[in-house]
């Protein structure tokens, strides 16, 4: 399959570059061998390392956790939920009680994923389109994606298949099936409580392979995204590998994003700075939670989305920075681009998948 | 070896080797043949009694997703059932677990394997294809009408739990290692309303006795004694004191938490109590979806 050019940034082995013109993305042994690096220098699993870091968590997170009301529901801390409460905490309010949207930026994360999973597991991707939709119908469509992609009208579906039939193309183009004995696992969901269960930090990572570490870091996480590289990101990525750390008892070797849209590829080395510097970001976005969860009056601060805010109507700081009451909707100008989706929380990264059924 | 404590372990990596390491240490308690008898007197009294108010003909079957729900969500046990919807989440216990068992009878090289063997297997046998005598697997229908992305994800999901089940475990130190096995019935006596039914993914012995794990999502409830006392109270009431497993570990993979229950006397009672309660919580609920004109 054609390897669309691109222009576009990419890192090696963490450190962000610019923009080069000629990017050509990884692809085949090229991508692998930057996911896996070389087997010998895999780092030591530091044993008292993920006890250390859950130990300074519970202790940053113990007073303000008790005042949430005991038995009641979990402060949940994900990345969408980090990364909002530390942008602006009326903001993420005010989403948390907006009506659930599905956009075509989400539904097309979403049947990404599926069409990576499927690739990933069963090496086959015949019909994108249908396999993608045949993927996230089964077992009841319970995330509304495919009822969404069947109320579009035909342009915007047919414009729709296209694009997920490129980011298909990628996919198969540059990905080579991971053998089983790397023992692939996709979707993989982690939960870690803490605080007794007040407050639980989880996420689902896309793709983790290699088996539990023992003296040495053995797991590699990747985080797929369908829309365009920002910079909160590297917080999600940094986020999920110490979501690891804490579950596993040893951190992942590498930590890596892959753009399907363009084959970009951020690769990153695992060290304790990461890990500290996750923590850091984590305690300071769950003691904010704890705080609206305990009742207190969402902090206001004025950013970048305030003019997508669908708060903006009843927050004054937010129409000074906005220059306007009325919210824009995400896409209704030339100049919308990621921004707004992520003032909507429209990001093209799929619908998580959660724990359900009775029989797993 | 000691035997670990109840609470939560702090394991060590590997961690395969602590979980092993737990899930083998010798027995430290037993159950006598007594405490049994006593135990399932007192048990089937009361339970007997609580069915009773069950309209005539109205049966129970108190699985670990029954039980719960009554500890955990009781209000669902008056919500109205819609048949049942198979998806990639429900079916992945049953297809990882073939998958494991083909793993450790070196029939697969790993779970990814496995699992594309399983499914394979299941659609030929729902096919007629396979073996005549083979009753095909609860899912086999379902999942061979998917159309391919369907069956991807199935597979996909299966793969990923078959594969955090084998990797929990350093499995050629188990002995005698049984995935899944039949499951654990147990019919209440003096009453044809109600029956329990227990399951492990796991059974292995130590020193002779029988062992269980057990496979969570998400994290343990907080009642975690109880998810994992019944599993060891099923078969000691169905199948007498040389059922009794010596304990059980419970293992949630999704937050890479292990609880371990050692069984004696006193866990069984407890998990007797709790399915009082859960027993009393689902007679209830029906009682009450009875009234309503619901049920």
């Amino acid at each position: 399959m054609p390897v669309p050019p691109t222009t576009a940034t990419t890192t090696t082995t963490g450190s962000t570059t610019g923009t080069r013109t000629g990017f050509r993305p990884p692809e085949g042994a090229d991508l692998l061998r930057r996911l896996r690096g070389p087997g010998t220098s895999r780092p030591a699993v530091d044993p008292g390392l993920a006890g250390g870091l859950r130990d300074w968590l519970e202790d940053g997170l113990a007073e303000v956790a008790a005042e949430v009301a005991p038995g009641g529901v979990p402060v949940r801390v994900t990345k969408e939920a980090l990364t909002g409460v530390l942008t602006c905490e009326a903001h993420l309010v005010a989403r948390r009680v907006a009506p659930r949207v599905i956009s075509e930026e989400l539904a097309r994360g979403s049947l990404v994923d599926a069409l990576f999973r499927q690739w990933v597991t069963t090496g086959r991707l015949e019909d994108p389109w249908s396999d993608a939709l045949g993927a996230v119908g089964v077992g009841g469509d319970t995330d509304g994606i495919a009822a969404f992609v069947e109320t579009l009208p035909a342009e915007r579906r047919q414009a729709l298949a296209e694009e997920i039939a490129e980011h298909a193309s990628g996919i198969v183009a540059r990905w080579p099936v991971p053998s089983p004995m790397w023992l692939p696992r996709t979707q993989e969901r982690v939960v870690v409580p803490l605080v007794g269960g007040r407050v639980v930090m989880s996420g689902v990572v896309d793709l983790a392979f290699g088996g539990p570490a023992g003296e040495r870091a053995s797991v590699c996480v990747v985080e797929l995204k369908s829309g365009r590289r920002r910079i909160e990101h590297r917080g999600d990525l940094h986020f999920y590998a110490l979501l690891e750390t804490l579950r596993s008892g040893a951190p992942p070797f590498r930590i890596a994003t892959y753009y399907t849209r363009t084959g970009e590829l951020d690769v990153e080395a695992v060290s304790e700075d990461v890990l500290l510097s996750a923590l850091q970001r984590v305690l300071a976005g769950a003691v904010r939670l704890c705080r609206l969860a305990a009742g207190n009056e969402p902090a206001r601060s004025p950013n970048g989305l305030c003019a997508w805010c669908t708060d903006l109507p009843q927050c004054e700081p937010g129409q000074r920075r906005a220059g306007t009451n009325v919210p824009r909707v995400a896409g209704d100008a030339d100049g919308d681009d990621d921004f707004a989706l992520v003032a909507t929380g429209l990001t093209g990264e799929g619908v998580e998948a959660d724990e359900q059924g009775s029989e797993g | 070896m000691t035997v670990p404590m109840t609470t939560g372990m702090s394991l060590a990596l590997p961690r395969a080797g602590s979980l092993t390491d737990a899930l083998m240490a010798p027995p430290s308690d037993t159950v006598s043949a007594e405490e049994l008898r006593v135990l399932r007197e007192q048990l089937a009294g009361d339970l007997a009694a609580l069915v009773e108010e069950l309209p005539p003909g109205e049966k129970l079957r108190l699985d670990e997703f029954r039980f719960g729900q009554a500890r955990e969500h009781p209000d669902r046990l008056s919500a109205v059932e819609g048949p049942f919807v198979a998806s990639p989440a429900r079916c992945r216990r049953a297809v990882g677990l073939g998958a494991v068992a083909r793993c450790l009878g070196r029939r697969s090289p790993s779970p990814g394997a496995a699992v594309a063997e399983v499914l394979a297997a299941g659609v030929e046998d729902a096919a007629d294809g396979g073996d005549p005598g083979a009753r095909p697997p609860w899912w086999a229908g379902w999942y061979g009408g998917l159309p391919a992305g369907g069956r991807a994800m199935v597979e996909a999901e299966a793969v990923t739990w078959a594969t955090q089940l084998w990797t929990a475990l350093e499995w050629e130190r188990l002995v005698q290692p049984v995935v899944g096995g039949g499951d654990d019935w147990w019919d209440c006596p003096g009453t044809r309303a109600l029956t329990l039914r227990g399951r492990a993914d796991v059974r292995v012995r130590a020193v002779g006795r029988p062992v269980l794990l057990v496979v969570g999502s998400g994290v343990p409830p907080s009642d975690w004694r109880s998810a994992l006392g019944f599993p060891a109270l099923v078969p000691a009431l169905g199948r007498g004191e040389k059922s009794v497993p010596a304990r059980v570990v419970g293992l949630w993979p999704a937050s890479g938490q292990v609880r371990i229950l050692p069984v004696d006397n006193g866990a069984l009672v407890d998990a007797a109590a709790a399915v009082i309660r859960a027993v009393s919580t689902w007679v209830d609920a029906r009682l009450e979806m009875r009234v309503a004109g619901v049920a």
